[in-house]
Protein backbone atom coordinates (compact mmCIF):
# COMPACT_ATOMS: atom_id res chain seq x y z
CA UNK A 1 0.00 0.00 0.00
CA UNK A 2 2.71 2.65 1.52
CA UNK A 3 4.72 1.75 -2.01
CA UNK A 4 1.29 2.40 -4.47
CA UNK A 5 1.04 5.64 -2.63
CA UNK A 6 4.13 6.29 -2.81
CA UNK A 7 4.03 5.52 -7.13
CA UNK A 8 0.82 7.62 -6.61
CA UNK A 9 2.60 10.85 -5.47
CA UNK A 10 5.45 10.46 -7.95
CA UNK A 11 3.33 10.50 -10.79
CA UNK A 12 1.36 13.72 -9.57
CA UNK A 13 4.29 15.33 -8.72
CA UNK A 14 6.03 14.58 -12.51
CA UNK A 15 2.92 15.58 -14.24
CA UNK A 16 2.44 18.79 -12.27
CA UNK A 17 5.78 19.38 -13.09
CA UNK A 18 4.95 19.05 -16.94
CA UNK A 19 2.35 21.38 -16.40
CA UNK A 20 4.22 23.88 -15.08
CA UNK A 21 6.54 24.05 -17.83
CA UNK A 22 3.61 24.06 -20.09
CA UNK A 23 2.35 27.04 -18.31
CA UNK A 24 5.88 28.30 -18.96
CA UNK A 25 5.55 28.34 -22.97
CA UNK A 26 3.83 30.54 -25.16
CA UNK A 27 2.92 30.21 -28.57
CA UNK A 28 2.59 32.42 -31.72
CA UNK A 29 1.03 32.72 -35.04
CA UNK A 30 4.17 32.96 -37.55
CA UNK A 31 3.67 33.51 -40.95
CA UNK A 32 5.12 31.96 -43.74
CA UNK A 33 5.03 34.57 -46.78
CA UNK A 34 6.03 34.20 -50.27
CA UNK A 35 8.33 37.16 -51.42
CA UNK A 36 8.66 39.32 -54.19
CA UNK A 37 11.55 41.90 -54.31
CA UNK A 38 12.93 44.29 -56.57
CA UNK A 39 16.43 45.42 -56.60
CA UNK A 40 16.41 49.22 -56.99
CA UNK A 41 20.36 50.63 -57.23
CA UNK A 42 20.79 48.99 -60.32
CA UNK A 43 17.91 51.27 -61.78
CA UNK A 44 18.81 54.54 -59.89
CA UNK A 45 22.81 53.78 -60.53
CA UNK A 46 21.32 54.34 -64.38
CA UNK A 47 20.46 57.78 -64.11
CA UNK A 48 24.18 58.47 -63.63
CA UNK A 49 26.16 55.53 -65.11
CA UNK A 50 24.79 55.40 -68.71
CA UNK A 51 26.94 52.55 -69.22
CA UNK A 52 25.68 49.90 -67.23
CA UNK A 53 21.94 48.31 -66.94
CA UNK A 54 21.10 45.98 -64.35
CA UNK A 55 17.33 44.94 -63.68
CA UNK A 56 17.19 42.06 -60.94
CA UNK A 57 14.56 40.55 -59.11
CA UNK A 58 13.82 37.87 -56.88
CA UNK A 59 11.48 35.64 -55.58
CA UNK A 60 11.76 33.61 -52.26
CA UNK A 61 9.54 31.25 -49.62
CA UNK A 62 9.41 31.03 -46.12
CA UNK A 63 10.00 27.13 -45.85
CA UNK A 64 9.91 27.50 -42.05
CA UNK A 65 10.59 30.23 -38.99
CA UNK A 66 14.16 30.23 -39.81
CA UNK A 67 14.99 29.23 -43.61
CA UNK A 68 13.78 30.26 -46.60
CA UNK A 69 14.59 29.46 -50.02
CA UNK A 70 15.79 32.29 -52.83
CA UNK A 71 15.87 32.62 -56.68
CA UNK A 72 17.22 35.30 -57.91
CA UNK A 73 17.07 36.34 -61.94
CA UNK A 74 18.59 39.22 -63.04
CA UNK A 75 19.18 41.08 -66.64
CA UNK A 76 23.14 43.28 -67.10
CA UNK A 77 23.82 45.40 -70.37
CA UNK A 78 27.56 46.85 -69.60
CA UNK A 79 30.08 48.98 -71.91
CA UNK A 80 33.21 50.24 -70.89
CA UNK A 81 36.28 51.94 -72.18
CA UNK A 82 39.40 52.24 -70.91
CA UNK A 83 41.78 55.04 -72.23
CA UNK A 84 45.41 55.29 -71.14
CA UNK A 85 45.07 59.00 -72.24
CA UNK A 86 42.35 61.07 -74.40
CA UNK A 87 43.95 60.01 -77.43
CA UNK A 88 44.69 56.12 -76.40
CA UNK A 89 42.06 53.54 -76.39
CA UNK A 90 43.39 51.10 -74.84
CA UNK A 91 40.12 48.53 -75.07
CA UNK A 92 36.51 48.45 -75.64
CA UNK A 93 34.48 46.06 -73.67
CA UNK A 94 30.96 45.14 -73.98
CA UNK A 95 28.66 42.51 -72.42
CA UNK A 96 24.56 41.60 -72.16
CA UNK A 97 23.56 38.65 -69.93
CA UNK A 98 21.44 36.83 -67.94
CA UNK A 99 21.71 35.71 -64.53
CA UNK A 100 20.15 33.17 -62.23
CA UNK A 101 21.34 32.66 -57.62
CA UNK A 102 19.90 30.11 -56.50
CA UNK A 103 20.18 29.23 -52.01
CA UNK A 104 18.65 29.54 -48.75
CA UNK A 105 18.62 32.48 -46.08
CA UNK A 106 18.84 31.39 -42.14
CA UNK A 107 17.20 34.31 -40.55
CA UNK A 108 18.99 34.86 -37.05
CA UNK A 109 16.73 36.57 -35.45
CA UNK A 110 14.58 34.36 -32.94
CA UNK A 111 10.57 34.19 -34.53
CA UNK A 112 9.15 36.28 -31.65
CA UNK A 113 11.74 38.87 -32.63
CA UNK A 114 11.40 38.52 -36.06
CA UNK A 115 7.51 37.93 -36.37
CA UNK A 116 7.59 37.18 -40.16
CA UNK A 117 8.46 40.89 -40.86
CA UNK A 118 11.87 41.39 -39.80
CA UNK A 119 15.07 39.53 -40.68
CA UNK A 120 19.12 39.83 -40.23
CA UNK A 121 20.18 36.78 -42.34
CA UNK A 122 22.64 35.18 -43.62
CA UNK A 123 22.23 33.58 -47.35
CA UNK A 124 23.99 31.09 -49.49
CA UNK A 125 23.66 30.97 -53.50
CA UNK A 126 25.03 29.37 -56.02
CA UNK A 127 25.12 31.82 -59.62
CA UNK A 128 25.37 31.43 -63.03
CA UNK A 129 25.99 33.62 -65.65
CA UNK A 130 24.87 33.58 -69.36
CA UNK A 131 26.76 36.30 -71.17
CA UNK A 132 27.52 37.42 -74.36
CA UNK A 133 31.07 39.62 -74.74
CA UNK A 134 33.02 41.33 -77.18
CA UNK A 135 36.03 43.14 -77.44
CA UNK A 136 35.89 45.34 -80.87
CA UNK A 137 38.89 47.38 -80.05
CA UNK A 138 41.97 46.11 -77.79
CA UNK A 139 45.01 48.78 -78.71
CA UNK A 140 48.88 47.67 -77.58
CA UNK A 141 51.82 49.51 -77.86
CA UNK A 142 55.35 48.46 -77.47
CA UNK A 143 59.01 48.75 -79.18
CA UNK A 144 57.49 47.97 -82.75
CA UNK A 145 54.85 50.02 -82.42
CA UNK A 146 50.95 50.20 -81.83
CA UNK A 147 48.83 47.05 -83.12
CA UNK A 148 45.19 46.50 -83.27
CA UNK A 149 43.49 43.28 -82.53
CA UNK A 150 39.64 42.47 -81.51
CA UNK A 151 37.81 39.82 -79.97
CA UNK A 152 34.47 39.00 -81.35
CA UNK A 153 30.79 38.30 -80.10
CA UNK A 154 31.13 35.25 -77.51
CA UNK A 155 28.57 33.64 -75.97
CA UNK A 156 29.74 31.95 -72.62
CA UNK A 157 28.39 30.62 -69.15
CA UNK A 158 29.84 31.53 -65.69
CA UNK A 159 29.76 29.87 -62.34
CA UNK A 160 30.12 31.21 -58.63
CA UNK A 161 29.22 31.26 -55.18
CA UNK A 162 28.13 33.88 -53.27
CA UNK A 163 27.38 34.57 -49.27
CA UNK A 164 24.97 37.37 -48.80
CA UNK A 165 24.49 38.90 -44.91
CA UNK A 166 21.62 40.82 -45.39
CA UNK A 167 18.36 42.83 -43.08
CA UNK A 168 14.93 43.48 -44.20
CA UNK A 169 12.46 44.97 -42.10
CA UNK A 170 8.86 45.67 -42.55
CA UNK A 171 8.08 49.45 -43.13
CA UNK A 172 4.69 49.25 -44.52
CA UNK A 173 1.76 46.43 -44.56
CA UNK A 174 3.55 43.36 -46.28
CA UNK A 175 5.94 46.07 -47.91
CA UNK A 176 9.57 45.26 -46.77
CA UNK A 177 12.69 47.22 -47.23
CA UNK A 178 16.45 45.21 -47.44
CA UNK A 179 20.27 44.96 -48.20
CA UNK A 180 22.29 42.16 -48.83
CA UNK A 181 25.40 41.98 -49.06
CA UNK A 182 27.13 39.63 -51.40
CA UNK A 183 30.54 38.24 -51.43
CA UNK A 184 31.01 36.65 -54.66
CA UNK A 185 34.05 33.84 -55.38
CA UNK A 186 34.63 32.77 -59.29
CA UNK A 187 34.09 29.40 -59.82
CA UNK A 188 34.78 29.53 -63.70
CA UNK A 189 34.45 32.65 -65.97
CA UNK A 190 33.71 30.67 -68.93
CA UNK A 191 36.09 32.32 -70.77
CA UNK A 192 39.39 31.05 -70.08
CA UNK A 193 42.19 32.42 -68.34
CA UNK A 194 43.46 34.83 -70.92
CA UNK A 195 40.18 37.03 -71.23
CA UNK A 196 38.06 37.34 -68.31
CA UNK A 197 35.27 39.31 -68.33
CA UNK A 198 35.90 42.67 -67.17
CA UNK A 199 32.51 42.50 -66.51
CA UNK A 200 30.65 39.50 -65.42
CA UNK A 201 26.45 40.01 -65.64
CA UNK A 202 25.96 39.01 -61.85
CA UNK A 203 29.18 39.00 -60.94
CA UNK A 204 30.88 42.35 -61.45
CA UNK A 205 34.58 42.30 -62.06
CA UNK A 206 35.05 39.26 -63.68
CA UNK A 207 39.06 39.08 -63.66
CA UNK A 208 38.47 39.58 -59.92
CA UNK A 209 38.28 35.64 -58.03
CA UNK A 210 36.65 37.77 -55.35
CA UNK A 211 33.92 40.16 -55.94
CA UNK A 212 31.73 42.03 -53.22
CA UNK A 213 28.72 44.25 -53.86
CA UNK A 214 25.62 45.47 -51.82
CA UNK A 215 21.89 45.39 -53.22
CA UNK A 216 18.85 47.16 -51.84
CA UNK A 217 15.31 45.90 -52.45
CA UNK A 218 11.91 46.68 -52.16
CA UNK A 219 9.97 43.76 -50.89
CA UNK A 220 6.23 42.42 -51.30
CA UNK A 221 5.57 39.99 -48.88
CA UNK A 222 2.40 37.57 -49.47
CA UNK A 223 1.62 35.46 -46.57
CA UNK A 224 0.40 31.87 -47.31
CA UNK A 225 0.55 29.72 -43.94
CA UNK A 226 0.24 30.47 -40.20
CA UNK A 227 2.51 28.75 -38.42
CA UNK A 228 1.53 27.94 -35.08
CA UNK A 229 4.99 27.93 -32.94
CA UNK A 230 5.43 27.18 -29.10
CA UNK A 231 7.97 29.23 -28.06
CA UNK A 232 10.28 28.57 -24.59
CA UNK A 233 10.43 31.49 -22.62
CA UNK A 234 13.45 33.21 -22.28
CA UNK A 235 15.78 32.62 -19.24
CA UNK A 236 15.50 35.92 -16.92
CA UNK A 237 18.53 38.49 -17.27
CA UNK A 238 19.93 38.24 -13.55
CA UNK A 239 18.54 41.75 -11.52
CA UNK A 240 21.07 43.58 -9.26
CA UNK A 241 20.73 42.01 -5.80
CA UNK A 242 21.60 45.10 -4.29
CA UNK A 243 18.38 46.09 -1.94
CA UNK A 244 16.10 43.51 -3.88
CA UNK A 245 15.76 41.11 -0.72
CA UNK A 246 14.10 37.91 -1.66
CA UNK A 247 13.34 37.95 -5.40
CA UNK A 248 16.14 35.80 -6.39
CA UNK A 249 14.54 32.85 -4.33
CA UNK A 250 11.65 33.50 -6.79
CA UNK A 251 13.61 31.91 -9.56
CA UNK A 252 13.89 28.17 -10.14
CA UNK A 253 17.64 26.97 -10.47
CA UNK A 254 17.60 26.94 -14.44
CA UNK A 255 16.64 31.11 -13.98
CA UNK A 256 13.08 30.61 -15.32
CA UNK A 257 10.42 32.31 -13.92
CA UNK A 258 8.13 30.27 -12.59
CA UNK B 1 14.44 46.60 -31.98
CA UNK B 2 12.19 47.36 -34.91
CA UNK B 3 12.96 51.17 -35.30
CA UNK B 4 16.35 50.11 -35.26
CA UNK B 5 15.90 47.61 -38.00
CA UNK B 6 13.72 49.45 -40.23
CA UNK B 7 16.22 52.50 -40.12
CA UNK B 8 19.39 50.62 -40.87
CA UNK B 9 17.80 48.73 -43.62
CA UNK B 10 16.01 51.62 -44.80
CA UNK B 11 18.62 54.75 -44.42
CA UNK B 12 21.78 53.71 -44.02
CA UNK B 13 22.29 51.24 -46.35
CA UNK B 14 21.58 52.42 -49.13
CA UNK B 15 23.71 55.50 -48.57
CA UNK B 16 26.57 53.49 -48.15
CA UNK B 17 25.85 51.20 -51.41
CA UNK B 18 26.09 54.36 -53.87
CA UNK B 19 28.95 55.62 -51.41
CA UNK B 20 30.76 52.04 -52.63
CA UNK B 21 29.54 51.70 -55.77
CA UNK B 22 30.93 55.52 -56.89
CA UNK B 23 34.36 54.93 -55.14
CA UNK B 24 37.30 55.78 -57.51
CA UNK B 25 38.77 53.45 -60.18
CA UNK B 26 42.07 52.19 -59.10
CA UNK B 27 45.59 52.58 -61.24
CA UNK B 28 47.16 50.16 -63.61
CA UNK B 29 49.84 48.72 -60.87
CA UNK B 30 50.80 45.58 -62.90
CA UNK B 31 53.33 44.79 -65.05
CA UNK B 32 51.93 44.68 -68.72
CA UNK B 33 54.55 44.02 -71.35
CA UNK B 34 55.44 40.24 -72.23
CA UNK B 35 58.92 40.10 -73.23
CA UNK B 36 61.00 37.41 -74.25
CA UNK B 37 63.88 37.48 -71.60
CA UNK B 38 67.05 36.03 -72.31
CA UNK B 39 69.64 34.85 -70.33
CA UNK B 40 73.66 34.83 -71.27
CA UNK B 41 75.75 31.43 -70.99
CA UNK B 42 79.19 30.36 -72.14
CA UNK B 43 78.78 27.83 -74.59
CA UNK B 44 81.97 26.22 -72.66
CA UNK B 45 80.97 26.03 -69.27
CA UNK B 46 77.40 26.14 -69.31
CA UNK B 47 77.23 28.35 -66.42
CA UNK B 48 75.71 31.99 -66.19
CA UNK B 49 77.96 34.67 -68.11
CA UNK B 50 77.40 37.96 -68.51
CA UNK B 51 78.88 40.34 -71.68
CA UNK B 52 80.68 42.98 -71.19
CA UNK B 53 78.85 44.97 -73.90
CA UNK B 54 75.27 44.46 -75.17
CA UNK B 55 73.46 45.58 -78.31
CA UNK B 56 70.46 45.11 -79.09
CA UNK B 57 67.40 46.58 -81.76
CA UNK B 58 64.71 44.98 -84.21
CA UNK B 59 65.75 44.53 -87.84
CA UNK B 60 64.90 47.56 -89.81
CA UNK B 61 64.49 49.79 -86.82
CA UNK B 62 65.82 52.99 -85.98
CA UNK B 63 65.63 53.24 -82.21
CA UNK B 64 67.61 50.81 -80.14
CA UNK B 65 66.81 48.77 -77.24
CA UNK B 66 70.07 48.30 -75.59
CA UNK B 67 73.45 50.21 -76.69
CA UNK B 68 76.87 49.12 -75.84
CA UNK B 69 75.27 48.37 -72.46
CA UNK B 70 76.45 45.56 -69.55
CA UNK B 71 73.63 44.60 -68.64
CA UNK B 72 71.55 42.71 -65.35
CA UNK B 73 70.06 39.60 -67.17
CA UNK B 74 67.54 38.78 -68.56
CA UNK B 75 67.52 40.78 -71.26
CA UNK B 76 64.07 41.95 -72.35
CA UNK B 77 63.34 41.13 -76.09
CA UNK B 78 59.61 42.76 -76.98
CA UNK B 79 57.57 40.75 -79.60
CA UNK B 80 55.75 42.46 -82.66
CA UNK B 81 52.49 41.30 -82.20
CA UNK B 82 51.44 43.07 -85.49
CA UNK B 83 53.37 40.35 -87.36
CA UNK B 84 54.44 36.15 -86.64
CA UNK B 85 57.85 37.19 -87.19
CA UNK B 86 60.43 39.24 -84.87
CA UNK B 87 64.02 39.48 -85.87
CA UNK B 88 66.49 41.22 -83.69
CA UNK B 89 70.06 42.23 -84.33
CA UNK B 90 72.43 41.65 -81.27
CA UNK B 91 75.88 42.34 -81.18
CA UNK B 92 77.82 40.61 -78.10
CA UNK B 93 80.69 42.42 -76.84
CA UNK B 94 81.25 43.59 -80.36
CA UNK B 95 80.27 40.75 -82.55
CA UNK B 96 76.85 40.93 -84.84
CA UNK B 97 74.30 38.33 -84.89
CA UNK B 98 70.55 37.76 -85.67
CA UNK B 99 67.96 36.08 -83.70
CA UNK B 100 64.68 35.53 -85.27
CA UNK B 101 61.48 34.39 -83.20
CA UNK B 102 58.43 33.01 -84.85
CA UNK B 103 55.73 32.56 -82.72
CA UNK B 104 51.50 33.45 -82.56
CA UNK B 105 49.64 36.23 -80.04
CA UNK B 106 46.79 36.13 -78.34
CA UNK B 107 45.41 38.95 -76.01
CA UNK B 108 45.29 38.98 -72.04
CA UNK B 109 43.41 40.73 -69.51
CA UNK B 110 45.85 41.59 -66.81
CA UNK B 111 43.06 43.58 -64.66
CA UNK B 112 40.24 46.28 -65.49
CA UNK B 113 42.64 49.30 -64.74
CA UNK B 114 45.48 48.11 -66.51
CA UNK B 115 43.81 46.55 -70.09
CA UNK B 116 44.97 44.01 -72.15
CA UNK B 117 48.72 42.81 -73.19
CA UNK B 118 49.73 40.45 -75.69
CA UNK B 119 50.76 37.17 -74.65
CA UNK B 120 52.90 34.82 -76.97
CA UNK B 121 53.69 31.37 -77.81
CA UNK B 122 56.97 30.57 -79.72
CA UNK B 123 56.90 28.02 -82.14
CA UNK B 124 60.57 28.46 -83.67
CA UNK B 125 63.82 30.09 -83.09
CA UNK B 126 66.54 30.93 -85.82
CA UNK B 127 70.08 32.48 -85.74
CA UNK B 128 73.05 33.03 -86.83
CA UNK B 129 76.30 31.54 -84.95
CA UNK B 130 79.10 34.48 -85.07
CA UNK B 131 79.26 34.92 -81.70
CA UNK B 132 76.08 32.99 -80.66
CA UNK B 133 77.18 29.31 -80.38
CA UNK B 134 73.40 28.20 -79.42
CA UNK B 135 69.88 28.83 -77.96
CA UNK B 136 67.75 26.96 -75.79
CA UNK B 137 64.20 27.33 -75.10
CA UNK B 138 63.45 27.27 -71.58
CA UNK B 139 59.74 28.90 -71.56
CA UNK B 140 57.99 28.65 -74.68
CA UNK B 141 55.18 30.94 -73.27
CA UNK B 142 56.03 34.49 -73.15
CA UNK B 143 54.14 36.48 -70.53
CA UNK B 144 54.24 38.93 -68.09
CA UNK B 145 55.62 36.93 -65.75
CA UNK B 146 59.50 36.80 -64.62
CA UNK B 147 60.49 33.35 -66.03
CA UNK B 148 63.78 33.07 -68.37
CA UNK B 149 62.27 32.17 -72.18
CA UNK B 150 65.73 31.79 -73.66
CA UNK B 151 69.48 30.43 -73.10
CA UNK B 152 72.10 32.08 -75.20
CA UNK B 153 75.12 30.30 -75.13
CA UNK B 154 77.86 32.60 -76.93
Amino acid sequence: MSRASGYFISLILVISSLTVDVLAQDTIQFPLKFRLGFEVTGAAKYFYEKERVNLEGNFSIDLNEKVSAILVAGRSDYSYSRYRDTSFLMYDYSTKGYYFRAGFDFNLLKPKKSQGKYAVSIGFRYGMSHFDYELPTITHENYWGKSLTSVPTTNEWAHFIEVNPSVRAEVWKNISVGWTVSLRKMIDPGTGRHLKPVYLPGYGNGSKSFSPGVSYFIIWSIPFKNKRLIIQPEPEEEEDQTGTGQNGENMNQGGFRQ
Amino acid sequence: MRRTLQVFAAILIPGLSLLISSCLELSCIDETEAFVKAGFYSYSTKSAAIPDSITLYGLNKDSIIYKKVKLTPPALLPLNDSSSVSVFVIKINGIKDTIEFRYWSYPHLISKECGYSMFHTVDTIFHTKHAIDSISRVNENITTENVESIRIFY
